[in-house]
């Protein structure tokens, strides 16, 4: 293992707490005390980073000196089991295998295009806020001020044309909010460099709220032309007290895409293997989205 | 005691493999710079732009010989400085004598990545993210991937 690989594998141990990350529960703790809305269902209502398990403040939290800069103590509700990667059928591995081999030189956010669903629920480096009424739960999310309004008990459109961050609509399970989302364009990834999805992608989301601090997170994602099954897994989504969404306008100075093409005109300055890789196959810097075969 | 340490293993692995972390960039540090360029500068900051989605700061820094080369490095977006210790015209103004770490672009000349800051008091501060973010990680995908080479 490369010195760099210890000194990132000895960083996270040290950001562990023995007792939290030793946890090897058969059953899942029970929910704490958490707040509701005055028509009894959970509120999620707040200012809250995704993909995180660390309780406390937005600096108290994402300060520290590890590559993440996580910080802080971790929920009792963290989720401590490694979780699967999508099950990519072998033509979508071969487009993440050229993805790689670029570097994510086809990242579709570095022309500030929306991530979609399955990549910003979880965009840890920016917060997002809920907001709830009975009838509509509004998400907000800093990363290029996106939102997601989610009707409730009420089912899809019948007119969706694709879009970036798909259609949701929502109902209660018990205290769990469900979220069903349907009718995503092909032009953003599901998860690591490369994962293209089809318009058939189909989310579902469930934010159950735990305690004040944390919402545990499930997502199941099917596709039948991209994936071989469902992929599920599970995150928490943490509270940040003190903080709010501020506006990012990414479009506002936006040097990558010209450096991107710049790089391309000598690409083994930057391909990982570039005896491997055609140049004739080597995808381009995020140019106008292609489809996905 | 061995499930203990599975565990930990299994938890820390985690946050070593880019398919299961929070997604934390929109781009690829990779394409563009090297994390086998390591550079560390101190200067004179002349110009600093809070902007997305990436901020920039600029210094000019003295070579052996006195000639001063401007060097400009890349940085988070204001909205995550702004809530890791920085506060604009405040923490870091022109004028403000600084060091750098970080790593040189792939092309070579006077711009980099920067990661860390350190001011004149001895505070330190990251302004930007660390090597390898977005690019794909050590791991490459699946069953399917090229012998590493030269990583």
């Amino acid at each position: 293992m490369t010195a760099l690989r210890w000194a990132l594998l000895i960083a996270a141990l040290a950001t562990l707490p023995v007792g939290a990350a030793a946890q090897t529960q058969t059953a899942p703790l029970k929910p704490g005390k958490i707040p509701r809305m005055a028509n009894g269902h959970p509120s999620l209502e707040g200012v809250w980073q995704g993909g995180s398990n660390r309780v406390g403040t937005w600096e108290e939290t994402n300060t520290g000196a590890g590559p993440l800069g996580e910080s802080g103590p971790i929920t009792p509700y963290a989720i401590t089991q490694r979780q699967p990667p999508p099950p990519y059928q072998p033509w979508v591995m071969k487009k993440m295998q050229e993805s790689y081999n670029m570097r994510g030189i086809d990242e579709p956010m570095v022309r500030c295009l929306p991530p979609g669903v399955t990549r910003t629920t979880l965009m840890g480096l920016f917060p997002m806020q809920i907001v709830q009424t009975p009838k509509t739960i509004v998400f907000l999310f800093e990363v290029f001020h996106l939102f997601r309004i989610i009707p409730m008990d009420v089912p899809h459109p019948d007119d969706l044309e694709p879009s970036y961050m798909g259609d949701s609509v929502g109902h209660w399970e018990g205290d769990t909010l469900v979220v069903d989302v349907t009718g995503f364009n092909d032009k953003t990834w599901l998860s690591g460099l490369g994962s293209v999805h089809s318009e058939k992608l189909h989310v579902i989301e469930k934010f159950t709220r735990m305690d004040q601090n944390t919402i545990v997170y499930e997502m199941t994602a099917t596709d039948p032309e991209t994936l071989t099954g469902p992929w599920t897994r599970r995150a928490t989504i943490m509270l940040r007290p003190g903080t709010r969404i501020r506006e990012y306008v990414c479009e506002e100075n936006n040097e990558d895409v010209q450096h991107y093409e710049e790089m391309m005109k000598n690409p083994s300055l930057f391909m990982r293997n570039p005896a491997a890789a055609p140049a004739t196959n080597a995808p381009a810097p995020a140019p106008a989205p292609a489809t996905t075969h | 005691m061995k499930s203990r340490l599975l565990a930990i293993c299994i938890a820390s692995a985690g946050l070593l493999l880019t398919a299961s972390a929070p997604v934390r960039a929109h781009h690829s540090f990779g394409v563009e710079y090297d994390e086998n360029k390591p550079v560390t500068l101190t200067g004179v900051v002349t110009r600093i732009e809070w902007t997305n989605p990436h901020s920039f700061v600029f210094i000019d820094v003295k070579d052996q010989s006195g000639n001063v080369v401007n060097w400009k490095f890349e940085g988070y977006p204001p909205v995550v400085l702004y809530r890791t210790g920085w506060k604009r015209d405040v923490t870091m103004k022109v004028g403000d004598e600084v060091t750098v770490f970080g790593w040189q672009a792939r092309v070579g000349g006077a711009w980099g990545h920067a990661r860390q800051i350190t001011f004149k008091d001895g505070k330190k501060l990251y302004f930007g993210p660390a090597p390898g973010t977005g690019d794909g990680g050590k791991v490459p995908p699946g069953d399917y991937a090229p012998a590493p080479q030269n990583n």
